[in-house]
Order: C-alpha cells, then sequence, then structure tokens
C-alpha cells in the first residue's frame, strides 16, 4: 500500500516517525492508528530503581565516614554513574524502538515539564529516576495523580531543596532551620498555574508552609527502611495556611496534598498544560481554539492526560499541512534513527550525541527544562553540529533496506528536492542530505 | 562555479560582520566601541560579592554565611569588599577598569528566575520574548552581534545581524555537503542564513576546542573575544553563565562560581587583545538574594544586586550606587536589598557614553528610562 501524507503527519508531529512498514499501517487510518499508541511506556525493569541508586549513595556515605576516621579518602563508586546513565539510555532506545512513540514523546514532553537536572553526586544519580517512577506510571491517568506522584518523588524534593525546608514555626526551626521556597515557587510557576496564573509572594508562602516538612527517607539495611517519601511533622509548619485566597485549616501531611489536589483542578492549569501540549506537538504559536478544545476535554474528564491527547488527535486543527514544528535535537536524533531503522547498537553513544547536538537528557539545567520552540534550537553553531552529526552517523553506519526509506522519503520531500537528494555524489550524502532537509527538519 | 567556489562566495556575499568599519576608520579617529553583555543566570546574592562589610547588620543577618574576616582582602571604595575568587577583577579594579554598582534591579517584580532573566534582557517595561534590548542597541547603526550559545538568547531576539557560536566537538562534514546543502536549502531562507552564518563561525574559530565543566565557561568566553577581536568582527556580544541560584551552602558554591566567571572574564580580556581598551562588559544578573540566610546556609530569591561594569573603556576604581542599608525597615519587603538605580538606566547611560547615542534615542531603547548623569566612561 502507498503511504498518504496523512500518515506522515501522524507519524513525524505526533510521534517521533516512523519505519515504512509502519507508515503502511498508519496510511489506513492515522487517527487510530495513534489513538491505539496510547498504551503507555514501559522500561527496562533489570536497571535500577531508586531504591538502589539511594543505597549506593548511603553506602558510600557511611565509607566514607568510617574512611575519614581513618584519615583516608573514599572513592565515589562510578558503577553509580554508568548505571545512571543506563537509565537515560533506556528511554532514548525505547523511544527509537518502540512502535508507541506517541507515548514516548509524551512521557518526554512531561519529564520535560517536571524538569530535574543531574547535577552534584546525589542527582545525577536519581534524576533519570524521576521520569520511571512517577511520571511513566501516571502518564496516562489523571494529572492529580502525576502531579502528587512527581511533588513526592525524592528526584523532585532534592532537587528543589525542599527536603531540608522546615516551617519557621515548627520545632525543627528552633535548631536552626527555615523555610525554603524553591520547590513551591516551582509548582506554581512551571508544574501547575504559569506564570501568568494570579499567584503573588503571599501564595509562594503558602505553599511553602503547606509543604514544609515533606522531605525524604534515606535507606537504612539494618533497620530496614527503604529510601523515599518521608512527612517530617517536626519540619511542618503549624496553623492554617491560605493559598489563592482558599483556607487550608488541615494540620500534617493532608494541608499541602488539599493544596496540590486544588492546583491540579485550577482551570489556569488546565489552560496552562494544554496550551504547553499544544506548543509542542503541533505550533510554536498554538492556535487557540485548538488550545480551548483541549481544555475542555480537560475539565470533563478531571484532567484526564489520556482524554486530552484524544482530543488532540481528534481536532482537525491538528493536522494543518504545514509543519509548524522545527525538530529538538532529541526529536532529530530519534526520528533520524527510525527513518533509517537503524537498531542503536552501542547505545552509549545516544547520549553522547545528545550532548553534543545540545540536549543531553537531564541536563537542562532548568527547572523550566529545554525550551519547546524553534529559537530554542535553530542557531547557526546547532544546525553545523546537526549536518556533522548525520554525516558522521551514515559514516559510520550501514543502512538497511534503502528502498523503504527512499519510498518514505519520496512522500515528504518536494520533488525538487527529492531528485536533489537521490542525485547526491554518494548514497552516504543522499541520507544526509535527507536529514538535513527542511521537510526533516520540521513536523 | 565550482563547489568549493559557491561556498567562499556564499559565506562572502553574507555580510556578516558590518558596523560601518570603512566609515569608521575614515571619519572618526575614536576606535569603534565594543559591549560585551554578560548574564549571571539564576541570581547571583550581591552582598557575597560587593560585600558591605562596613554595614554591622550583614553579620546579625547572616550567622553562618557571613564572610570571614581573613578573606576580606580586596577593599574597594566606601568600605565595600570584592569577594576573594574575583582576582582578576580586583586588579581590573586597582587598574581603574572595574566599576562595581551596588543596589541595582531591573524593576522586576517577581522572584522568578526565568520571568526575571526574560525582563532583563528584554530590557522594556514588560517582557516581550521576541525583542531583546541588545538586538535594539545593534538595530540602530546596524551593529553586529554574536551570542555565545546554541540558540539565540531573548537579549538578541528581533536583531537582524545576530548570529550564534558554540564549539562543536563533532568531526567536521566535507566540504560539498555543504555546499549540496546550501543548494538543498535554496528556497528556505531561514535554514539558508544559519547554514551560511555557521559556515563562517567555523572559519573564524576554526582552532576552538570546546573544554568540559569548568573549562567551559573560559573556553567560551575566550572564543568570544577571539570573534570580537577579528578584523570586523562583531560589535557586540552576549555570554551567559548559570550556577548561581545558591539556596544552600552558599559560601563554598561562590567561592568555586565566582572564581569560574572571574577565570572566563580573565580569558576574554586575553583573548581580546588591544580591543580590550575599546570593551565594556556588562555583568548583569536577573535580581539579588534575600538579605537573610535561610535555613539551609542559602539565600532565597530577592530583589536589587550588583550590577558590574569591567574594560578598558570603564572609568572604574570605585564604587557607585546609594547604600540602602540592611535593617530591617531599610529591606525591601522587610527581607531583600532595596533597590537605589535602575539596571536599564545604566544600560541608557552607558549607550549615550560608550555607544554615542543621544540621551533620547538611548531612552527609547528602554520604554523611557532615563540615563544618569554620573560618568561610566573616561
Amino acid at each position: 500500500m502507498k503511504i498518504t501524507s496523512q500518515a506522515l503527519i501522524a507519524a513525524n508531529r505526533f510521534g517521533y516517525g516512523a519505519s515504512y512498514q509502519q507508515l503502511q499501517i498508519a496510511s489506513e487510518d492515522p487517527k487510530s492508528w495513534l489513538a491505539q499508541q496510547l498504551s503507555g511506556v514501559e522500561f527496562d525493569p533489570k536497571l535500577p530503581s531508586l531504591q538502589s541508586m539511594a543505597q549506593t549513595l548511603a553506602d558510600f556515605k557511611q565509607l566514607k565516614k568510617q574512611q575519614q576516621k581513618l584519615g583516608k579518602k573514599a572513592t565515589f563508586p562510578k558503577q553509580s554513574i554508568v548505571a545512571s546513565r543506563a537509565l537515560s539510555i533506556d528511554s532514548t532506545v525505547q523511544a527509537i524502538t518502540s512502535e508507541h512513540s506517541m507515548s514516548w514523546r509524551l512521557l518526554d514532553f512531561f519529564s520535560n515539564h517536571f524538569s530535574v537536572t543531574a547535577r552534584g553526586r546525589t542527582m545525577s544519580a536519581i534524576a533519570p529516576t524521576l521520569e520511571r517512577e512517577a511520571i511513566g506510571p501516571n502518564l496516562l491517568g489523571n494529572f492529580e495523580d502525576l502531579l502528587m506522584s512527581v511533588i513526592k518523588h525524592p528526584a523532585m524534593l532534592i532537587y528543589l531543596n525542599n527536603e531540608q525546608s522546615a516551617g519557621n514555626d515548627s520545632k525543627l526551626a528552633r535548631k536552626g532551620k527555615g523555610l525554603n521556597e524553591n520547590l513551591a515557587r516551582e509548582i506554581l510557576e512551571l508544574h501547575t498555574l504559569g506564570v501568568s496564573g494570579g499567584y503573588s509572594q503571599v501564595d509562594v508562602i503558602a505553599l511553602a508552609n503547606g509543604i514544609s516538612g515533606w522531605s525524604i527517607k534515606r535507606p537504612n539495611k539494618a533497620k530496614k527502611i527503604e529510601a523515599g517519601f518521608n512527612f517530617r511533622r517536626v519540619a511542618h509548619q503549624p496553623g492554617s495556611q491560605t493559598l489563592l485566597n482558599k483556607q487550608y485549616k488541615q494540620s500534617g501531611l493532608a494541608q499541602g496534598e488539599a493544596m496540590l489536589l486544588d492546583l491540579a483542578h485550577h482551570p489556569k492549569t488546565a489552560q496552562f498544560i494544554c496550551f504547553k501540549l499544544v506548543r509542542h506537538f503541533i505550533s510554536d504559536q498554538p492556535n487557540a481554539g485548538l488550545v480551548a478544545k483541549l481544555v475542555k476535554r480537560w475539565q470533563q474528564t478531571n484532567g484526564n492526560i489520556k482524554q486530552v491527547m484524544l482530543a488532540l488527535i481528534d481536532a482537525p486543527e491538528s493536522w494543518q499541512s504545514a509543519s509548524e514544528k522545527y525538530k529538538s535535537p532529541r526529536d532529530f536524533l530519534i526520528s533520524s534513527m527510525r527513518l533509517l531503522n537503524m537498531k542503536p547498537n552501542r547505545p552509549q553513544r545516544l547520549i553522547r550525541s545528545l550532548a553534543q547536538l545540545g540536549q543531553q537528557p537531564f541536563k537542562a539545567g532548568s527547572p523550566a527544562g529545554f525550551g519547546d520552540t524553534q529559537q530554542d534550537w535553530d542557531g547557526a553553531s546547532a544546525l553545523m553540529a546537526r549536518i556533522d552529526w548525520a554525516a558522521q552517523l551514515l559514516d559510520t553506519k550501514k543502512v538497511a533496506n534503502l528502498g523503504d526509506i527512499e519510498r518514505s522519503l519520496s512522500v515528504l520531500l518536494s520533488a525538487d528536492n527529492l531528485q536533489q537528494v537521490m542525485r547526491a555524489e554518494s548514497r552516504q550524502q543522499s541520507l544526509t542530505l535527507a536529514l538535513m532537509s527542511p521537510e526533516f527538519q520540521r513536523r | 562555479m565550482d563547489r568549493r567556489q559557491f561556498i567562499a562566495g556564499g559565506a562572502a556575499t553574507l555580510a556578516l560582520w558590518h558596523k560601518n568599519s570603512l566609515a569608521t576608520a575614515v571619519f572618526n579617529t575614536n576606535p569603534a566601541p565594543k559591549l560585551v553583555w554578560v548574564v549571571l543566570r539564576g541570581a547571583l546574592d550581591s552582598l557575597a560579592t560587593v560585600i558591605p562589610a562596613f554595614d554591622p547588620n550583614l553579620a546579625t543577618l547572616r550567622p553562618t554565611i557571613k564572610p570571614d574576616p581573613a578573606t576580606l582582602t580586596q577593599p574597594l571604595s566606601r568600605g565595600f569588599y570584592l569577594h576573594p575568587s574575583l582576582k582578576n577583577l580586583y586588579s581590573w579594579y586597582q587598574a581603574q577598569q572595574l566599576l562595581p554598582i551596588v543596589a541595582v534591579s531591573s524593576g522586576f517584580d517577581n522572584r522568578s528566575h526565568f520571568d526575571g532573566q526574560d525582563f532583563l534582557e528584554s530590557g522594556l517595561k514588560r517582557t516581550d520574548h521576541d525583542n531583546g534590548w541588545l538586538a535594539r542597541v545593534t538595530a540602530v547603526n546596524n551593529d553586529a552581534a554574536i551570542a555565545v550559545a546554541q540558540s539565540t538568547p531573548l537579549s538578541l531576539r528581533g536583531g537582524d545581524n545576530v548570529n550564534t557560536w558554540y564549539p562543536s566537538k563533532l568531526k567536521q562534514g566535507d566540504d560539498d555537503l555543504y555546499a549540496a546543502l546550501q543548494k538543498l536549502y535554496q528556497h528556505d531562507d531561514q535554514l539558508l542564513a544559519k547554514l551560511n552564518d555557521g559556515l563562517k563561525l567555523r572559519a573564524t574559530t576554526m582552532s576552538q576546542q570546546p573544554q568540559q565543566k569548568n573549562g567551559r565557561f573560559t573556553a567560551l568566553a575566550k572564543g568570544c573575544g577571539k570573534l570580537m577581536s577579528a578584523p570586523d568582527g562583531p560589535d557586540c556580544a552576549m555570554l551567559a553563565l548559570g550556577g548561581w541560584d545558591t539556596h544552600n551552602n552558599q559560601t563554598n558554591r561562590l567561592n568555586r562560581q565566582l572564581a569560574l566567571l572571574d577565570d572566563g572574564l580573565g580569558a576574554l580580556k586575553e583573548s581580546l587583545g588591544e580591543q580590550w581598551q575599546n570593551t565594556v562588559v556588562v555583568i548583569a544578573t536577573e535580581f539579588g538574594r534575600t538579605a537573610k540566610e535561610n535555613g539551609t546556609k542559602g539565600t532565597d530569591h530577592g530583589t536589587a544586586s550588583t550590577l558590574l561594569l569591567a574594560g578598558g573603556a570603564v572609568a572604574g576604581g570605585r564604587v557607585l550606587g546609594e547604600w540602602p542599608g540592611l535593617q530591617t525597615r531599610q529591606l525591601f519587603e522587610a527581607r531583600d536589598l532595596q533597590p537605589t538605580s535602575h539596571t536599564f538606566s545604566w544600560l541608557s547611560t552607558l549607550m549615550t557614553q560608550h555607544w554615542g547615542m543621544n540621551s533620547a534615542q538611548a531612552a527609547a531603547l528602554f520604554d523611557g528610562a532615563p540615563s544618569y548623569s554620573e560618568r561610566l566612561v573616561p
């Protein structure tokens, strides 16, 4: 069967592109083909969890203490860095090989929405566990559950310094600990309402008080304690709080939980996240009508992410023929591998490639995550890096099934560009040009 | 025309750096001024950088992170001290080439980093994400600018003559591949312009190798100076350095971080060579940090911070800016250093004194922010 331009839009705009065989299947009914991709993500279960990462860190801490007493230095176990990198590699490899790449793109979207940066030993070890343990399992569920899992995950609590935050009138405050507003501010600004969500510094403090004491448990084998979330009542600010003009009289953990639930249900949150979804999937300048459709579905379904994504697939506005999104480096790398049907047989190279292209996983360096519009990625040097990466990839890797690739390209490229690509002086140059073509750089 | 000529032609027809260089050479004995804009992302703690050691409230507000008296070795005017890691900067201060301004703010009124940076970079009363202040500066005389970044930062968005440069670790492709791409992009102006800019940049910084981690900012600053000092090099440049969000363990982090900044700026001066004499480096941050330390030996998001001007074209060797005091009633919202002057007015002042604009032109760039009367350049 011949592949259709609708199938290409389905594969490239909603997912990370597809092989010729998949495009043939998609051509029959692109919308259903996408809908069945909303089946969630599964990670390699053999890889380490937060539990084992935290144990390694705890063991090292203990070793360091012992060695210090002896006047010696302890060496940090390198395998923990390797293990953590294996988690980033796993997500990237799955995105390349999965037949449900729309789910993997959605995971990347929320992983960037709740961005954590691997900086310092602790965060380097645990940053990639957030998307596996808090985001992945809630990816197609209700936003309130996703938000709650993410905020309670040690990677987020440590990254934004909440694990040490203590209300100024809490018992712990008397021992010199104090309130830290960092996580509360980013929840309001980046995770829920958005920066123009109509909150003030008073609300930041109220939320910071509400989640004061939200901390972490460090693992201890002897005492059979597992790593994870820990509510420390001694660090919780006592008394009621007023957030966005609503009073929260709950005491303890329930107070912050009630606040987060209300934030998850707030209309500004629906608006903010639906806007970001349309900006990610469809266009740097989201169509207000399309965003409104998503918001409506969000409100009808209590913020069910799968339903909102189905609304995105259903809307005719999502299927405009113009490709308005310039691919991010991650999108470019993954979709290149998929177009060429390449198996990442030395997957550790993928992370190096992403670093060279400017988007190393968990290295956004800011809780706002990586930018998601063309101007964040279209610098001159960045383009040169893409060209060199593509040329190098095709220099070092053999490409199979050229006929299929050419058949895909014949639908994707304009007649002129297809002719130029096909007339290149070598097979390698031809495919490099295809990856760098205007049609493949955008989606 | 063979392929190689096609590339050379493509790059040459693109007038990449052309600040009226001919006119300047013929009609003006003053060399063309240069401007480097350095944004410290994450909010620099000014009280630990330009230290008000004379203010008795400092020690009360910061019982565990106040400066160790033994580290107060770099005295400035009016009883301030410069952080001990800023060794190059202090030598410039002694040579009248560093001008710290205290208690400065962009007027940004909440405490979000990203919005604060956008506000600072936009330089308007209301952030415009596609309109940066440095881009507006370049538009007045069609100056050329370079952003040391993988994509254009807000400060330079909206400019016509703006390029980005960032070193690549990848092996470079063949010339005929670039020629084939120029042809493939003939109907795509955006990609063609980026490709031609990329080829030109690569020709200038051929030997520049990227460095890892700590060396990276230094390498970028060095490359920046190299590009600017090249014949017909750009008039303005932007660099950014993150890592200032010191919510915890501030003292150690700032010791390292300020040393990194100092090293990078030292490399910038060196690679600018003689151009240093014509250069003003403006070092700014989105806002300051709380006057009081928090519960985790750090500081939280605040308001006023410091603005540093450095370079051979700066009238330095003194500290500017009214000091608002650190008593609770003197603090902004009883928590932050109170701003006493405005970042955009200082930039406006610099445009009149260093860039040769009249004050109306300069104020127009910043939504009417008026110039100050203080001399910033000799």
